[in-house]
């Protein structure tokens, strides 16, 4: 089989991008294969083109609705109809529609949450595929940032013999990420690839203050003499709304992206930034997944995200053209207690534990705790999980030796602004690799001219105007230009 | 605020006689016998439904932030008084026009159809097959699709036809200028994004729920002009199907309603459809409130009428009960006509 025909024939392209070949090669020879891309660099390509090789569907688990949904749009874009999404959004009809017909699609989405119900369960265990996908793989491992118990038990779906390569897909995994995904996929001797973390053009830098309102000094004056595009990062939406404000009055053409956004709006901002309309995203981290834009030029955190994963995977997003990018990490005393505020928040605690085994005692619905409000639904997803597999004893240490992993977490992102040794080169043994050669205007740590990586703003680049009604209806309507 | 204008109104017109929760009812659109009645009786048309979504802890907030300007002090039951201030600014006209009870929500339907048509003819317009709908429900997108090739868009023509049918009804249209304008930034054409409510609000110097309101108000006076002149914009017509809510009777009214013109009486009604007279009853008051031409005469004689009238007014309610002990010889039903009447002529 030609690979290279192959994918000048379905996509269109003349060459593979670094890592899509091997992996490619060894899921047709039928073997499972672990893949470590970062987004943006062909991750789905890797069993898109698949699709096209085999005669029987492929099945991608997504945990990540919005990603699922980005994905379907982009192979119905490139002229795919086959392909369908099973998930919460479906309504019974569409669901018993899917199902019936599910042999004839070439791609199946789904969520873990949807392919336990046991009418999915059997209809998928009951039909031949070709290949099974894990996206965003590191959500099952249980130190991911993002567990989902009903992810851990994609196993229970997987036939013991006879069954099709498995392709786990993730951007960022750790070695004990790693470890878990292979064991609880129960994979046989899977081919890794791994793309090398480093990016070397983007630049790191750390900033320090001792004041939280002189960031935000910062940021404005940075934003108003510098070029973007950008990104700022926030953790909350109140600080995204603020900030964009701020920056919209000094006549920068910003917008603030958060998931309490009309999903109208966020699709708008994303068309804009593309566009280049807009200069500057002030968003949470709900900012990013199906975001394609080459040419951001920085990337600020105005606050430190909650692991060095999250750091690396927001600051990614800068410079995929290449090109040289920086990424700005702000840091005030007393940041790292809000960032393990946030890390921990969604964990059960203890009271949790104790109110879930009272109900349960007394023979009572668990789903009660949810709906009166006791508990959110990640703490009641976790909590049913594991209570129905262990003591209320061991579930309470085991979370907190998940707080306390995560607490270790925050603690290396502070490593990075109160230790000395090289930036990048902390962050890329975070991930089990090395550097292989040191580089010029490397990270704050290094030393760093932050003027030779920035450019100038050009003030004229403000915020389009808007035109009357009518010459609007007749740009969008009439005008071929 | 506008929302906050909106509220005082509604608020003062139920004249202290509802808790306030009957205007989140009344907002929401919320289809009770109670909420309906309220809005024949209090002439709250122009309201009802006007926010379908609105979260009750916005709405809240809201009402918080009146208590904390002592605009109005709730009690502890859940009914409210309005102080001397709050009057006075309830007393100053809303400036904007709504029709919640002909769109109740559905107007954010048309207008999801029509950004994904003119989405598509704009992308058609630059040779572009392939575009990220902005319209994700798959049913709109389906209605779209058909939309589209019922009137043969390969050909290139539509795009000509909309513009005219738009540019012409906006043109007639009581909407302010820069309205139109939001209307038009909320749609999407080939690089040509859509604005959102923050870039809308900043531009307008305006906070984002107000922008939403006056949005709403243009949309709800636009399709009442493509109502209006039906035969000359027959393509938005077309887009407006099912969007006007245009049965106000509940079914089983409607059934009573035909019974009564053929000339039956009520007793007759209730023997043949088998339900009680207070049922039959209550059908012909929400007849009363929803046909202009409807005559209250065979039930209530124009003298008892102004005996109701002339009580409403000197005691300054439209609570049933004290009404009932002001005129004990008439019935509670004779009384509840003669207000779902009388709101109707305000």
């Amino acid at each position: 089989m030609n690979l290279q025909s192959a994918l000048k024939q379905h996509f269109g392209y003349d060459a593979f991008r670094p890592g899509q070949e091997e992996i490619i090669k060894n899921i047709v020879a039928g073997r499972d294969v672990v893949a470590i891309l970062p987004t943006g660099m062909g991750k789905s390509l890797c069993y898109q083109l698949p699709g096209y090789l085999f005669q029987k569907p492929v099945l991608i688990v997504s945990p990540l609705l919005s990603l699922m949904q980005d994905q379907v749009d982009q192979l119905k874009q490139m002229g795919e109809k086959r392909v369908v999404a099973l998930n919460s959004f479906l309504t019974p009809d569409q669901k018993r529609y899917a199902l019936h017909f599910l042999e004839e699609y070439r791609f199946i989405f789904v969520s873990p949450e949807m392919l336990l119900q046991p009418q999915v369960k059997a209809r998928i265990q009951a039909m031949e595929l070709s290949l099974i996908v894990a996206d965003e793989a590191h959500c099952i491992s249980q130190w991911g940032f993002d567990f989902r118990p009903d992810y851990l038990r994609i196993g229970e779906i997987l036939p013991e013999s006879n069954r099709p390569p498995i392709l786990a897909l993730s951007a960022t995994a750790t070695d004990t990420v790693l470890a878990d995904i292979q064991s609880y996929l129960k994979m046989n001797e899977p081919f890794h690839y791994m793309h090398a973390v480093n990016r070397d053009n983007i630049h790191l830098v750390k900033k320090l203050f001792s004041e939280r309102e002189e960031k935000i000094e910062w940021i404005i004056e940075h934003v108003k003499n510098t070029a973007g595009p950008g990104i700022i990062y926030t953790q909350s939406r109140s600080k995204a709304e603020a900030i964009s404000l701020q920056l919209l009055q000094q006549n920068i053409s910003a917008a603030a992206y958060h998931a309490g956004k009309e999903p109208q709006d966020r699709q708008f901002i994303q068309q804009q930034f593309l566009a280049g309309q807009l200069e500057w995203i002030v968003a949470t981290n709900a900012f990013g997944m199906g975001v394609h834009k080459e040419n951001v030029r920085q990337v600020i955190h105005e606050t430190m995200p909650a692991t060095l994963s999250n750091y690396m995977q927001e600051i990614g997003r800068a410079g995929r053209d290449g090109k040289k990018a920086v990424a700005f990490l702000l840091y005030c005393d007393g940041d790292e207690q809000f960032a393990k505020f946030i890390a921990s928040e969604d964990l059960p605690k203890n009271i949790h534990v104790d109110r879930f085994t009272e109900v349960m005692a007394a023979g009572e619905q668990p789903q009660s705790l949810l709906a009166n409000g006791e508990m959110s639904e990640v703490v009641f997803r976790v909590l049913s999980y594991w209570l129905a597999r262990e003591s209320a004893e061991e579930v309470k240490n085991r979370m907190l030796n998940l707080q306390i992993k995560k607490f270790e977490e925050v603690q290396l992102v502070l490593k990075l602004i109160e230790g000395a040794e090289c930036m990048r080169k902390q962050v890329v043994q975070y991930f089990g690799q090395q550097l292989t050669k040191p580089q010029e205007n490397c990270c704050s740590n290094c030393g760093i001219d932050v003027s030779e990586l920035v450019e100038e703003r050009d003030p004229s680049k403000t915020m389009i105007k808007m035109t009357n009604w009518q010459h609007r209806l007749k740009k969008i309507l009439l005008i071929n230009s | 605020m506008l929302i906050q204008q909106i509220l005082l109104k509604i608020l003062h017109t139920f004249q202290q006689e509802r808790t306030v929760s009957a205007a989140y009812h009344l907002l929401k659109g919320k289809r009770s016998g109670q909420t309906i009645h309220d809005v024949g009786l209090f002439n709250l048309y122009s309201y009802f439904g006007l926010l379908p979504k609105l979260a009750r802890h916005k709405f809240d907030e809201q009402i918080d932030l009146m208590f904390a300007k002592s605009i109005i002090i709730i009690e502890e039951n859940g009914f409210y008084t309005m102080t001397e201030q709050g009057k006075q600014l309830a007393s100053k006209p809303v400036r904007l026009s709504f029709d919640g009870w002909h769109y109740r929500g559905n107007e954010h339907l048309f207008f999801g159809r029509l950004s994904l048509i003119i989405q598509s003819l704009s992308h058609q317009l630059h040779q572009k097959k392939a575009f990220i709908p902005i319209e994700k429900n798959e049913q709109v997108q389906q209605w779209v699709r058909q939309f589209l090739v019922r009137h043969q868009y390969q050909k290139g023509m539509l795009q000509q036809a909309i513009y005219s049918e738009m540019s012409a009804s906006l043109s007639e249209s009581a909407i302010e200028e820069n309205m139109k304008d939001i209307l038009m930034y909320r749609l999407t054409g080939y690089n040509e994004p859509g604005f959102t409510w923050q870039q809308l609000a900043f531009g307008y110097n305006m906070q984002e729920m107000d922008v939403q309101l006056h949005y709403i108000s243009a949309l709800h006076t636009w399709l009442n002009e493509l109502y209006r002149e039906k035969t000359q914009y027959p393509l938005l017509n077309e887009i407006m199907q099912n969007i006007r809510v245009e049965v106000v009777l509940t079914a089983s009214a409607n059934a009573t309603a035909q019974l009564y013109r053929t000339g039956r009486t009520l007793e007759e009604i209730s023997h043949i459809r088998r339900l009680k007279m207070s049922t039959i009853e209550d059908h012909i008051v929400e007849l009363a409130m929803n046909e202009p031409n409807f005559s209250i005469e065979p039930f209530v004689s124009n003298k008892e009428q102004q005996q109701i009238l002339g009580a409403v007014e000197a005691y300054d309610t439209k609570r049933l009960k004290t009404l009932k002990e002001l005129l004990p010889q008439l019935s509670y039903f004779q009384l509840r006509l003669t207000l779902a009447k009388g709101a109707t002529h305000i």
